[in-house]
C-alpha cells in the first residue's frame, strides 16, 4: 500500500496534496489530454496505415457456431467487422487451423474445409471483408473501407508431400504455409524436397512461415527463398522464453534476410500488457530493423491477451503506447502496414520472375528424399 | 462430297464436346505427371489414344478431361489424388495456351469455338473424390471441375454404383444433399456408372439437367453401365443429355460376353480386371490369342443413337468416348481422330446436319448454360450446405 501511495506521489497525482492545488491541477489535467491525444494520433496513422494482421484464428473459433453474423458484432468471437474497423485492420492473414496430430491426407481434406469456411464467411460478409491475394488487390480493398483477408498460413502437412496439391491450394487462394511439422521441415531443417518446396512456393507466390520452425529449416529457408519469409507469431524469445518466440541471432538473420517478424498479442508470447507487447516490439525493431517488425493479433486461437488488447479492436492503444515511446510516425507505418505490403510486393515480383525461369515442378518426396 | 467429307464440313462449324477423356489418368500412370515426356502437342499414338494434332483431326472442340481418381482409394486419399489430378489439367492448360482453352462456363465453350481452340472443363469420376465433404465438393468447383459422376465401379456411403451390389438403395438423404448442393453450384451431375436406382433418385431430386458423361442404351445392350429405357425417357423433362459411349465391352453384347470371360481370367491369374500393367497385359493378351475378342464398330455406336434418339429424342443427345480411359476401342473410333467416321455413319442413316449439331456441339453447351442458371436462381434463395453424412443419414 504504501509503496502504491509513493508511485502516485511520485507521479504528482497526489489527491491530498490540497495545499498545492495549482500543481496538482497541472499534471492531472496534462496527463489526461496527453494520453488521449496519443490515441487520437495513433487513430489518425491508423487511418492512414492500418493494420495489416499476421494471424487470425477466427475460422477455428467459427467452426462450431452454429450462427453468427460478423457483420452487426458477433461477441462469440473476438473478431467482427466492427471491431476490424474499430481498431483499424486493413488486412488480416487467416490461418487454416487443423487439429493437432492430423497428418497425412486427413490433413488436405480438412484444410479444403478450412478454405471453403473462409471463402464462405468473406463471401457472406461483402461489405466488410473481400478475399485478396496480391498487393495491389490488398490495398483496393483497404481503400474501399473493407478488410483484406488472405487465407494462410496452412499447416505443411495440408500439402500431402505432393506440390500439385501446394498448386490446388494455391489456386484455391492460400497465400501463407508454414514449414513445421512434416519430414521435410523439421528440427534438422529443410531436406531437398522441402527446398523444392519452397522454391515452388516461391514460384505461385505462397509466402513461408516459420514461426514454429527449427532454428535450422529458418536459416535454410532464409537462404534459398526467393521472396522474403515470415514468422506469422513470433515474439523476441530474449524477453519471453516460448518456443515460437525468436532468440536474437535468428532475429538478426531474419533481419538480414529482409524478413518479417509479426509480434504476436497474446500474453504467452509477449505478457499481460500494452507495455509488454511494445517491449517486444522495441527489440525486434532493434535487432531485425524497422523494416522487418509486424504484428499479429492471433486473436480466435484460443489464447489470452494482454489486457487492452482483448480483441482486435486495440491496436490504436497498441500504436499510442508505441508513440509514447518516440517511435517515429514512418516506423509506426512501416510495422503496421507498410511491411507486409513490401513482403506480398516482393513476393509477387519474385513469382514472375521464376515463372518466367521455371516450369512447374514434378518432383516427388520419394524422388528427392528417397 | 462423300459422308466422311460432310462430317468433316459439319464439325468445322459445331465440333464435338466430349464428355469424358482420361489422359490426367493414363499421364499419372505412365509419366507420373511429367507432361513434357509424354508431350501432346506431338503424336502421341504409341502410348495414348489422345494427342493435340489428333484431338484436331477428330474434330473435338470441348473436352471434359476427367479428373479420375480410383474408387479403392479410401477416403482423404481420393481427394489428394483428385487434387493431383486437377493440378495436371491445370499443367496441360498452361502448357498449351493456344489448343486448349480453359473454360468453366457455356460462354467460354462458344468463345473456344470461335477461337478454333478446344474448351477445356473437368469431371470428376466418383462421388469418393469428395470424401463425404460437401465443403471439398465446392473446392473441386472452385478449381474447375464441372461435373461429378456419383460414383464410380463402387458403391459409396451415399450413392450405389451400376456395377456393386445394391447398398443404400439409389441415393440415401445425404446424396439427395450432394445432389442439391451440386445444383447450387452450378456442377453437373452425372449419372454415367452409377444404378439405375441412384439414376432415379438424382432425377427426381436434381434442379438442373444431369448428364450422362459416357454411356450408352441398356435396350441396345444389356450392361449394368448402360442408361435403361425408363430413364431416357425422363430426359425431355429433365433436359439433360446423354453422351454416349464407344467402349466395346459396354456397347456389343458379344463384347460384354467376352469381357466377362476375361474378367474373369484376370481374377483366376491374382490380377485386378481394370489392371493395365505391363504383366497384367500380358495375361490379358494370352486370352485374347485363344479367345478373340469380338470386334465393335462404328455401326454399333450408331446403332445406340439410334436408339437413343428415339426414346430421349434429338435434344437429349451427345458424345463421351472415354479415350484413354478403356484398353479397347471400336473398329473405325480407334482413338480420338475417329469422330467424324461416327457422323459420316450418322449421315449415312439420315441424321440432319441440324440434328448433328445438336449431338456434337449444342446439347452439351446447352446443358452447361441451365446447369449455371439454376446455380444462380438457388444461391440467391440459399447459402451453402455444410451437412453432413453422419447428420443426415444416421
Amino acid at each position: 500500500m504504501a509503496e502504491l501511495k509513493y508511485d502516485a506521489g511520485a507521479e504528482g497525482g497526489a489527491t491530498d496534496d490540497l495545499p498545492a492545488p495549482v500543481i496538482g491541477e497541472h499534471p492531472g489535467p496534462a496527463r489526461e489530454p496527453a494520453a488521449a491525444d496519443l490515441l487520437a494520433r495513433a487513430r489518425a496513422l491508423l487511418d492512414a496505415h492500418p493494420v495489416a494482421d499476421g494471424h487470425s484464428g477466427l475460422s477455428r473459433a467459427l467452426r462450431p457456431l452454429s450462427w453468427f453474423d460478423l457483420e452487426l458484432g458477433e461477441s462469440a468471437v473476438d473478431t467482427d467487422v466492427p471491431r476490424l474497423r474499430e481498431g483499424r485492420v486493413g488486412a488480416l492473414f487467416w490461418a487454416l487451423h487443423l487439429p493437432d496430430g492430423m497428418t497425412g491426407d486427413r490433413a488436405v481434406g480438412a484444410t479444403l474445409d478450412q478454405l471453403d469456411l473462409v471463402r464462405t464467411v468473406v463471401r457472406a460478409h461483402p461489405d466488410g471483408l473481400r478475399l485478396a491475394g496480391a498487393p495491389g488487390p490488398v490495398t483496393d480493398v483497404r481503400h474501399s473501407g473493407r478488410t483484406a483477408v488472405l487465407p494462410g498460413p496452412a499447416a505443411a502437412v495440408a500439402l500431402g508431400d505432393s506440390l500439385g496439391i501446394l498448386r490446388c491450394l494455391h489456386g484455391l487462394g492460400l497465400r501463407a504455409l508454414t514449414l513445421t511439422g512434416v519430414s521435410w521441415a523439421g528440427e534438422t531443417g529443410l531436406t531437398r524436397f522441402g527446398e523444392e518446396v519452397l522454391r515452388e512456393m516461391n514460384r505461385l507466390g505462397v509466402l513461408a512461415d516459420l514461426s514454429g520452425a527449427g532454428p535450422d529449416t529458418v536459416r535454410r529457408a532464409c537462404a534459398v527463398s526467393k521472396a522474403p519469409v515470415l514468422c506469422t507469431r513470433s515474439a523476441a524469445r530474449a524477453l519471453r522464453p516460448h518456443p515460437a518466440n525468436l532468440p536474437d541471432d535468428l532475429l538478426t538473420a531474419l533481419g538480414a534476410a529482409k524478413g518479417l517478424c509479426m509480434v504476436p498479442l497474446t500474453a504467452e508470447q509477449t505478457g499481460p500488457s500494452v507495455r509488454d507487447v511494445a517491449d517486444h516490439l522495441d527489440h525486434v525493431r532493434a535487432l531485425a530493423g524497422a523494416d522487418c517488425v509486424g504484428l499479429s493479433g492471433t486473436y480466435d486461437t484460443g489464447s489470452a491477451h494482454p489486457q487492452d488488447l482483448a480483441d482486435v479492436s486495440g491496436y490504436p492503444r497498441l500504436v499510442a503506447e508505441l508513440l509514447r515511446r518516440d517511435w517515429s510516425e514512418t516506423d509506426i507505418a512501416q510495422l503496421t502496414w507498410g511491411n507486409v505490403q513490401r513482403v506480398l510486393r516482393e513476393a509477387d515480383f519474385a513469382a514472375r520472375e521464376a515463372q518466367r525461369r521455371r516450369a512447374p515442378s514434378t518432383a516427388t518426396i520419394t524422388d528427392l528424399d528417397g | 462430297m462423300t459422308s466422311l467429307e460432310t462430317a468433316r464440313d459439319l464439325l468445322r462449324e459445331f465440333p464435338v464436346v466430349d464428355g469424358h477423356n482420361d489422359l490426367p489418368w493414363a499421364l499419372r500412370e505412365q509419366v507420373r505427371y511429367d507432361i513434357a515426356a509424354r508431350d501432346i502437342a506431338a503424336d502421341q499414338s504409341a502410348h495414348l489414344h489422345t494427342d493435340i494434332p489428333r484431338l484436331r483431326a477428330g474434330g473435338v472442340g470441348a473436352q471434359f478431361w476427367s479428373v479420375y481418381v480410383r474408387s479403392d482409394y479410401a477416403g482423404d486419399q481420393a481427394v489428394s489424388a483428385t487434387l493431383e489430378q486437377i493440378d495436371c489439367v491445370r499443367q496441360l492448360l498452361a502448357r498449351h495456351p493456344a489448343d486448349l482453352r480453359p473454360a468453366l462456363t457455356a460462354a467460354d465453350m462458344e468463345a473456344a469455338r470461335a477461337e478454333g481452340r478446344i474448351a477445356s472443363l473437368m469431371g470428376a469420376e466418383g462421388g469418393h473424390s469428395i470424401a463425404e465433404s460437401l465443403a471439398t465438393l465446392r473446392a473441386l468447383y472452385a478449381l474447375g471441375v464441372r461435373y461429378m459422376t456419383l460414383t464410380h465401379n463402387d458403391n459409396i456411403a451415399w450413392a450405389d454404383s451400376a456395377t456393386d451390389e445394391p447398398g443404400v438403395g439409389g441415393l440415401s438423404a445425404f446424396g439427395r444433399e450432394v445432389v442439391r448442393e451440386m445444383n447450387r453450384e452450378g456442377m453437373l451431375v452425372d449419372l454415367s456408372h452409377v444404378a439405375a436406382t441412384t439414376m432415379r433418385d438424382a432425377l427426381d431430386t436434381t434442379a438442373a439437367p444431369v448428364i450422362f458423361s459416357h454411356s450408352s442404351s441398356r435396350a441396345v445392350c444389356d450392361h449394368p453401365r448402360n442408361i435403361p429405357d425408363d430413364v431416357l425417357e425422363r430426359l425431355p423433362a429433365n433436359g439433360g443429355v446423354a453422351m454416349v459411349t464407344f467402349v466395346p465391352k459396354f456397347v456389343l453384347q458379344a463384347a460384354v460376353d467376352w469381357t466377362a470371360a476375361a474378367d474373369e481370367n484376370m481374377r483366376a491369374h491374382g490380377f485386378h480386371h481394370l489392371d493395365t500393367t505391363a504383366e497384367a497385359m500380358k495375361v490379358h493378351r494370352a486370352f485374347e490369342e485363344s479367345n478373340p475378342r469380338p470386334v465393335a464398330t462404328v455401326a454399333t455406336v450408331a446403332d445406340h443413337l439410334d436408339h437413343m434418339r428415339e426414346v430421349a429424342g434429338i435434344d437429349h443427345l451427345g458424345i463421351g468416348g472415354d479415350y484413354d480411359g478403356t484398353a479397347f476401342t471400336p473398329e473405325g473410333l480407334n482413338d480420338v481422330t475417329g469422330y467424324p467416321n461416327l457422323i459420316a455413319e450418322l449421315l449415312d442413316r439420315g441424321w440432319s446436319r441440324t440434328d448433328l449439331a445438336k449431338l456434337t456441339w449444342r446439347n452439351a453447351v446447352r446443358v452447361l448454360g441451365a446447369a449455371e442458371d439454376v446455380a444462380r436462381d438457388l444461391q440467391a434463395t440459399r447459402g451453402p450446405s455444410n451437412a453432413t453424412l453422419a447428420e443426415l443419414d444416421a
